[in-house]
Protein backbone atom coordinates (compact mmCIF):
# COMPACT_ATOMS: atom_id res chain seq x y z
CA UNK A 1 0.00 0.00 0.00
CA UNK A 2 1.69 3.45 -0.92
CA UNK A 3 -0.83 5.64 0.02
CA UNK A 4 -0.44 7.82 3.22
CA UNK A 5 -3.34 6.88 6.23
CA UNK A 6 -4.42 10.21 6.26
CA UNK A 7 -5.26 9.79 1.59
CA UNK A 8 -6.55 6.71 2.55
CA UNK A 9 -8.95 8.13 5.04
CA UNK A 10 -10.12 11.30 3.27
CA UNK A 11 -10.85 8.64 -0.01
CA UNK A 12 -12.46 6.54 1.87
CA UNK A 13 -15.16 8.78 3.28
CA UNK A 14 -15.30 10.85 0.68
CA UNK A 15 -18.95 10.30 0.45
CA UNK A 16 -20.31 10.05 4.11
CA UNK A 17 -23.62 9.05 2.85
CA UNK A 18 -21.99 5.61 2.89
CA UNK A 19 -21.84 5.96 6.77
CA UNK A 20 -25.43 4.35 7.26
CA UNK A 21 -26.35 5.03 11.26
CA UNK A 22 -27.94 1.92 13.19
CA UNK A 23 -31.67 1.68 13.56
CA UNK A 24 -32.23 3.29 16.93
CA UNK A 25 -34.47 0.95 19.13
CA UNK A 26 -36.09 2.79 22.36
CA UNK A 27 -33.03 4.82 22.63
CA UNK A 28 -34.31 7.21 25.10
CA UNK A 29 -35.33 4.27 27.85
CA UNK A 30 -31.90 2.67 27.17
CA UNK A 31 -30.57 1.04 29.64
CA UNK A 32 -26.85 2.13 29.95
CA UNK A 33 -23.91 0.50 30.06
CA UNK A 34 -21.34 3.46 31.15
CA UNK A 35 -19.68 2.27 34.03
CA UNK A 36 -20.27 5.49 35.78
CA UNK A 37 -24.33 4.80 35.18
CA UNK A 38 -23.72 1.15 36.34
CA UNK A 39 -22.42 2.13 39.75
CA UNK A 40 -25.23 5.01 39.88
CA UNK A 41 -27.37 1.97 39.70
CA UNK A 42 -25.76 0.10 41.69
CA UNK A 43 -25.24 2.79 44.65
CA UNK A 44 -29.34 3.61 44.24
CA UNK A 45 -30.11 -0.13 44.30
CA UNK A 46 -28.09 -0.26 47.47
CA UNK A 47 -30.10 2.52 49.32
CA UNK A 48 -33.35 0.27 48.35
CA UNK A 49 -31.99 -2.97 49.68
CA UNK A 50 -30.20 -1.44 52.70
CA UNK A 51 -33.69 -0.02 53.65
CA UNK A 52 -35.92 -2.95 52.87
CA UNK A 53 -33.85 -5.01 54.51
CA UNK A 54 -33.72 -3.10 57.60
CA UNK A 55 -37.17 -3.64 57.77
CA UNK A 56 -36.75 -7.12 57.19
CA UNK A 57 -34.40 -7.53 59.66
CA UNK A 58 -36.30 -5.46 62.06
CA UNK A 59 -39.36 -7.84 61.68
CA UNK A 60 -37.64 -10.80 61.96
CA UNK A 61 -35.68 -10.50 64.89
CA UNK A 62 -38.88 -9.34 66.77
CA UNK A 63 -40.44 -12.53 65.79
CA UNK A 64 -37.82 -14.18 67.56
CA UNK A 65 -37.27 -12.74 70.57
CA UNK A 66 -34.90 -10.12 69.93
CA UNK A 67 -36.69 -6.88 68.55
CA UNK A 68 -33.49 -4.85 70.48
CA UNK A 69 -31.15 -6.49 67.97
CA UNK A 70 -33.19 -5.86 64.76
CA UNK A 71 -32.95 -1.87 65.89
CA UNK A 72 -29.21 -2.00 66.36
CA UNK A 73 -28.75 -3.18 63.11
CA UNK A 74 -31.48 -0.89 61.68
CA UNK A 75 -28.76 1.58 63.67
CA UNK A 76 -26.05 0.36 61.96
CA UNK A 77 -27.47 0.19 58.02
CA UNK A 78 -28.65 3.94 58.32
CA UNK A 79 -25.70 5.28 58.45
CA UNK A 80 -24.59 2.93 55.07
CA UNK A 81 -27.48 4.63 53.45
CA UNK A 82 -26.36 8.15 53.80
CA UNK A 83 -23.36 7.20 52.85
CA UNK A 84 -24.79 5.64 49.01
CA UNK A 85 -27.41 8.66 48.86
CA UNK A 86 -23.87 11.31 49.50
CA UNK A 87 -21.41 9.34 46.57
CA UNK A 88 -25.18 8.97 43.95
CA UNK A 89 -25.58 12.38 44.32
CA UNK A 90 -21.51 13.26 43.93
CA UNK A 91 -21.88 11.23 41.10
CA UNK A 92 -24.20 13.32 39.15
CA UNK A 93 -21.92 15.96 38.77
CA UNK A 94 -19.66 13.78 36.56
CA UNK A 95 -19.83 15.74 32.80
CA UNK A 96 -19.29 13.16 29.70
CA UNK A 97 -18.54 16.32 27.95
CA UNK A 98 -15.17 17.03 29.67
CA UNK A 99 -12.10 16.08 28.09
CA UNK A 100 -11.15 12.42 28.39
CA UNK A 101 -8.36 12.78 30.87
CA UNK A 102 -10.55 15.46 32.74
CA UNK A 103 -13.70 13.08 33.08
CA UNK A 104 -11.33 9.50 33.61
CA UNK A 105 -9.78 11.98 36.68
CA UNK A 106 -12.83 13.06 38.12
CA UNK A 107 -14.56 9.38 37.80
CA UNK A 108 -11.46 7.81 39.24
CA UNK A 109 -11.38 10.50 41.77
CA UNK A 110 -15.30 10.10 43.13
CA UNK A 111 -14.93 6.52 43.00
CA UNK A 112 -11.87 6.13 45.42
CA UNK A 113 -13.62 8.78 47.46
CA UNK A 114 -16.85 5.85 47.33
CA UNK A 115 -14.74 3.16 48.19
CA UNK A 116 -12.70 4.89 50.82
CA UNK A 117 -16.19 6.63 52.18
CA UNK A 118 -17.61 2.94 52.32
CA UNK A 119 -14.51 1.10 53.63
CA UNK A 120 -13.88 3.07 56.58
CA UNK A 121 -17.97 2.66 57.62
CA UNK A 122 -17.23 -1.29 56.75
CA UNK A 123 -14.45 -1.06 59.18
CA UNK A 124 -16.81 -0.01 62.13
CA UNK A 125 -19.94 -2.03 60.85
CA UNK A 126 -18.68 -5.48 60.71
CA UNK A 127 -17.25 -5.37 64.08
CA UNK A 128 -20.29 -3.64 65.76
CA UNK A 129 -22.28 -6.33 63.83
CA UNK A 130 -20.48 -9.04 65.06
CA UNK A 131 -21.15 -7.73 68.36
CA UNK A 132 -24.67 -7.27 68.51
CA UNK A 133 -24.89 -10.81 67.25
CA UNK A 134 -22.46 -12.59 69.20
CA UNK A 135 -23.89 -10.05 72.77
CA UNK A 136 -27.64 -11.36 71.70
CA UNK A 137 -26.48 -15.33 71.54
CA UNK A 138 -24.64 -14.82 74.86
CA UNK A 139 -27.72 -13.67 76.59
CA UNK A 140 -29.92 -16.20 74.75
CA UNK A 141 -31.33 -19.42 76.02
CA UNK A 142 -29.08 -21.54 73.58
CA UNK A 143 -26.50 -19.14 74.24
CA UNK A 144 -26.77 -19.67 78.11
CA UNK A 145 -26.54 -23.19 77.89
CA UNK A 146 -23.18 -23.13 75.72
CA UNK A 147 -21.73 -21.08 78.38
CA UNK A 148 -22.60 -23.63 80.83
CA UNK A 149 -21.18 -26.51 78.94
CA UNK A 150 -18.03 -24.35 78.56
CA UNK A 151 -17.58 -23.60 82.09
CA UNK A 152 -17.88 -27.48 82.72
CA UNK A 153 -15.17 -27.95 80.27
CA UNK A 154 -13.19 -24.92 80.77
CA UNK A 155 -14.28 -24.32 84.73
CA UNK A 156 -12.13 -20.86 85.47
CA UNK A 157 -12.84 -18.46 88.48
CA UNK A 158 -12.01 -15.10 86.31
CA UNK A 159 -15.41 -14.10 85.10
CA UNK A 160 -16.05 -10.56 83.36
CA UNK A 161 -19.21 -8.72 82.96
CA UNK A 162 -20.33 -12.16 84.09
CA UNK A 163 -19.01 -14.38 81.78
CA UNK A 164 -16.11 -16.72 81.29
CA UNK A 165 -12.67 -14.55 80.61
CA UNK A 166 -11.81 -16.81 77.70
CA UNK A 167 -14.78 -15.94 76.22
CA UNK A 168 -14.81 -12.09 76.47
CA UNK A 169 -10.75 -12.57 75.23
CA UNK A 170 -11.73 -14.54 71.83
CA UNK A 171 -15.05 -11.77 71.10
CA UNK A 172 -12.23 -9.17 71.82
CA UNK A 173 -9.48 -10.88 69.54
CA UNK A 174 -12.47 -11.35 66.40
CA UNK A 175 -13.51 -7.97 66.85
CA UNK A 176 -9.93 -7.01 66.49
CA UNK A 177 -9.78 -9.25 63.31
CA UNK A 178 -12.89 -7.94 61.97
CA UNK A 179 -11.40 -3.94 62.38
CA UNK A 180 -8.05 -5.06 60.72
CA UNK A 181 -9.88 -6.82 57.70
CA UNK A 182 -12.80 -5.10 57.01
CA UNK A 183 -11.39 -2.97 54.74
CA UNK A 184 -9.59 -6.02 53.17
CA UNK A 185 -12.24 -7.42 52.94
CA UNK A 186 -14.53 -4.85 51.20
CA UNK A 187 -11.95 -4.00 48.77
CA UNK A 188 -11.61 -7.54 47.46
CA UNK A 189 -15.09 -7.86 47.13
CA UNK A 190 -15.17 -5.18 45.01
CA UNK A 191 -12.03 -6.08 43.07
CA UNK A 192 -14.37 -9.62 42.13
CA UNK A 193 -17.26 -7.50 40.59
CA UNK A 194 -15.01 -4.32 39.31
CA UNK A 195 -11.73 -5.41 39.26
CA UNK A 196 -11.01 -5.32 35.53
CA UNK A 197 -12.71 -2.47 34.92
CA UNK A 198 -10.60 -0.53 37.69
CA UNK A 199 -7.48 -1.78 36.13
CA UNK A 200 -8.42 -1.20 32.95
CA UNK A 201 -8.99 2.50 34.06
CA UNK A 202 -5.65 2.69 35.74
CA UNK A 203 -4.08 1.94 32.72
CA UNK A 204 -6.20 4.58 30.48
CA UNK A 205 -5.05 7.00 33.44
CA UNK A 206 -1.87 6.60 33.75
CA UNK A 207 -1.19 6.51 29.35
CA UNK A 208 -3.04 10.12 29.79
CA UNK A 209 -1.20 11.06 32.39
CA UNK A 210 2.24 10.10 29.73
CA UNK A 211 0.02 12.55 27.22
CA UNK A 212 -0.37 15.52 30.22
CA UNK A 213 3.10 15.99 31.37
CA UNK B 1 -39.17 15.55 22.28
CA UNK B 2 -36.58 12.56 22.22
CA UNK B 3 -36.88 11.67 18.33
CA UNK B 4 -36.63 15.08 17.44
CA UNK B 5 -33.58 15.58 19.07
CA UNK B 6 -32.04 12.60 17.14
CA UNK B 7 -33.48 13.94 14.22
CA UNK B 8 -32.16 17.63 14.77
CA UNK B 9 -28.97 16.90 16.43
CA UNK B 10 -27.26 13.51 16.28
CA UNK B 11 -28.10 12.19 12.95
CA UNK B 12 -26.52 15.30 10.86
CA UNK B 13 -23.30 13.89 13.20
CA UNK B 14 -24.06 10.33 12.88
CA UNK B 15 -20.36 10.38 10.82
CA UNK B 16 -18.34 11.12 13.59
CA UNK B 17 -20.05 8.67 16.16
CA UNK B 18 -20.01 5.69 13.15
CA UNK B 19 -16.41 6.44 12.80
CA UNK B 20 -15.20 6.61 16.48
CA UNK B 21 -17.20 3.62 17.72
CA UNK B 22 -15.77 1.33 14.90
CA UNK B 23 -12.58 2.02 16.47
CA UNK B 24 -13.26 0.17 19.90
CA UNK B 25 -15.73 -2.78 18.18
CA UNK B 26 -15.03 -5.25 16.59
CA UNK B 27 -18.76 -6.66 15.40
CA UNK B 28 -21.49 -5.29 14.04
CA UNK B 29 -23.78 -6.11 17.58
CA UNK B 30 -21.03 -4.11 19.68
CA UNK B 31 -21.23 -1.26 17.02
CA UNK B 32 -24.37 -0.60 17.05
CA UNK B 33 -24.27 -0.99 20.89
CA UNK B 34 -21.61 1.65 20.91
CA UNK B 35 -23.21 3.99 18.74
CA UNK B 36 -26.73 3.87 20.65
CA UNK B 37 -25.09 4.19 24.20
CA UNK B 38 -23.06 7.12 22.61
CA UNK B 39 -26.19 8.58 21.40
CA UNK B 40 -28.03 7.82 24.53
CA UNK B 41 -25.51 9.74 26.14
CA UNK B 42 -25.37 12.94 24.24
CA UNK B 43 -29.30 13.32 25.02
CA UNK B 44 -28.53 12.97 28.93
CA UNK B 45 -25.87 15.53 27.99
CA UNK B 46 -27.29 17.75 26.71
CA UNK B 47 -27.92 19.98 29.36
CA UNK B 48 -24.23 20.41 29.84
CA UNK B 49 -23.71 21.24 26.63
CA UNK B 50 -22.49 25.30 27.43
CA UNK B 51 -21.68 26.62 24.08
CA UNK B 52 -18.19 26.57 24.71
CA UNK B 53 -16.88 24.53 22.13
CA UNK B 54 -19.02 23.79 18.98
CA UNK B 55 -21.36 20.92 19.09
CA UNK B 56 -19.51 18.71 16.51
CA UNK B 57 -16.51 19.33 19.33
CA UNK B 58 -18.93 18.02 22.31
CA UNK B 59 -19.59 14.79 19.96
CA UNK B 60 -16.25 14.04 19.52
CA UNK B 61 -15.79 13.85 23.66
CA UNK B 62 -18.71 11.94 24.61
CA UNK B 63 -17.94 9.73 22.25
CA UNK B 64 -14.83 8.93 23.12
CA UNK B 65 -15.56 8.87 26.89
CA UNK B 66 -18.07 6.88 26.62
CA UNK B 67 -16.01 4.48 24.30
CA UNK B 68 -13.55 4.32 26.35
CA UNK B 69 -15.87 3.56 29.79
CA UNK B 70 -18.20 1.18 28.33
CA UNK B 71 -19.32 -1.62 29.90
CA UNK B 72 -18.89 -4.95 27.72
CA UNK B 73 -21.27 -7.88 28.11
CA UNK B 74 -19.10 -11.05 27.59
CA UNK B 75 -20.59 -13.36 25.39
CA UNK B 76 -19.35 -16.26 27.48
CA UNK B 77 -20.30 -15.37 30.77
CA UNK B 78 -22.33 -12.72 32.55
CA UNK B 79 -18.87 -10.66 34.06
CA UNK B 80 -18.91 -7.09 32.25
CA UNK B 81 -15.62 -5.20 31.19
CA UNK B 82 -14.72 -1.90 30.04
CA UNK B 83 -13.37 -2.28 26.13
CA UNK B 84 -10.59 -4.31 26.01
CA UNK B 85 -7.86 -4.59 23.88
CA UNK B 86 -9.11 -6.48 20.69
CA UNK B 87 -7.20 -10.14 20.04
CA UNK B 88 -6.19 -10.23 16.44
CA UNK B 89 -8.92 -13.17 15.58
CA UNK B 90 -11.73 -11.16 17.57
CA UNK B 91 -11.60 -8.87 14.76
CA UNK B 92 -14.70 -9.72 12.34
CA UNK B 93 -15.67 -7.05 10.67
CA UNK B 94 -13.13 -5.86 8.01
CA UNK B 95 -16.24 -5.14 5.50
CA UNK B 96 -17.44 -2.73 7.50
CA UNK B 97 -16.97 -0.05 5.46
CA UNK B 98 -17.27 -0.22 1.62
CA UNK B 99 -13.33 0.65 0.96
CA UNK B 100 -11.61 -1.95 1.94
CA UNK B 101 -8.64 0.12 2.38
CA UNK B 102 -10.10 1.83 5.54
CA UNK B 103 -10.56 -1.44 6.72
CA UNK B 104 -7.47 -2.24 6.58
CA UNK B 105 -6.71 0.98 7.82
CA UNK B 106 -9.66 0.20 10.89
CA UNK B 107 -8.11 -3.00 11.48
CA UNK B 108 -4.47 -1.66 12.16
CA UNK B 109 -5.69 1.33 14.51
CA UNK B 110 -7.91 -1.51 16.18
CA UNK B 111 -4.20 -3.16 17.58
CA UNK B 112 -3.30 0.29 18.96
CA UNK B 113 -4.24 1.17 22.78
CA UNK B 114 -7.36 2.91 23.31
CA UNK B 115 -5.98 6.15 23.60
CA UNK B 116 -3.83 6.17 20.80
CA UNK B 117 -7.22 4.97 18.79
CA UNK B 118 -8.76 8.19 19.60
CA UNK B 119 -6.13 10.26 19.16
CA UNK B 120 -5.60 8.81 15.79
CA UNK B 121 -8.91 9.43 14.72
CA UNK B 122 -9.28 12.83 15.67
CA UNK B 123 -6.22 13.29 13.34
CA UNK B 124 -7.55 11.58 10.35
CA UNK B 125 -10.58 13.80 10.83
CA UNK B 126 -8.27 16.78 10.76
CA UNK B 127 -8.43 18.17 14.02
CA UNK B 128 -5.67 20.61 15.00
CA UNK B 129 -3.19 19.34 17.28
CA UNK B 130 -4.64 21.94 19.76
CA UNK B 131 -8.13 20.67 19.60
CA UNK B 132 -6.76 17.30 19.95
CA UNK B 133 -4.88 18.11 23.23
CA UNK B 134 -8.26 19.82 23.84
CA UNK B 135 -10.31 16.63 23.69
CA UNK B 136 -8.16 14.43 25.01
CA UNK B 137 -7.09 16.69 27.85
CA UNK B 138 -3.27 16.71 27.20
CA UNK B 139 -0.67 18.70 26.30
CA UNK B 140 -0.14 19.82 22.60
CA UNK B 141 3.75 19.09 22.37
CA UNK B 142 3.16 15.21 23.29
CA UNK B 143 0.32 14.89 21.39
CA UNK B 144 2.74 15.59 17.96
CA UNK B 145 5.25 13.34 18.99
CA UNK B 146 2.43 10.60 19.80
CA UNK B 147 0.86 11.28 16.46
CA UNK B 148 4.15 10.64 14.73
CA UNK B 149 4.46 7.31 17.24
CA UNK B 150 1.25 5.69 16.07
CA UNK B 151 1.37 6.80 12.42
CA UNK B 152 4.69 4.51 12.05
CA UNK B 153 3.04 2.03 14.27
CA UNK B 154 -0.06 2.16 11.42
CA UNK B 155 2.71 2.26 8.54
CA UNK B 156 4.35 -1.13 9.61
CA UNK B 157 1.37 -2.90 10.49
CA UNK B 158 -0.48 -2.02 7.15
CA UNK B 159 2.96 -2.76 5.24
CA UNK B 160 3.02 -6.38 6.85
CA UNK B 161 -0.30 -7.16 6.02
CA UNK B 162 -0.01 -6.34 2.45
Amino acid sequence: MTKSIETIWKEGFVDETQLTAPEIKDLYNRKSQNIVDKLQNMFAINIKAIILGSIVMLIMMSLIGAPFLGLYICCLLVPLVIIAKRELKKSFNLSKGQSSYDYLMSFNSWLQSSIEAYSSYYKIFYPLFFLGMAIQGIVSNAGGEFIALLLKIFPTDIIIFGQPYYLIIALVIVTLIMVKYAETLYRWDLNIVYGRQFKKLEELITDMKALKD
Amino acid sequence: MGSDFYQLYILPFAGIIIKICRAYTNNQEDFEDYYQEVCLQIWRSRDNFNQECEWSTWIYRISLNVCLTYLKRRKNGDKEIISDPLPEEAIDDSKAFVSDEINQLYSAIKHLSETDRAIILLYLEEKSYLEIAEIIGSNTNNIGVRIKRIKDRLNKYITQKD
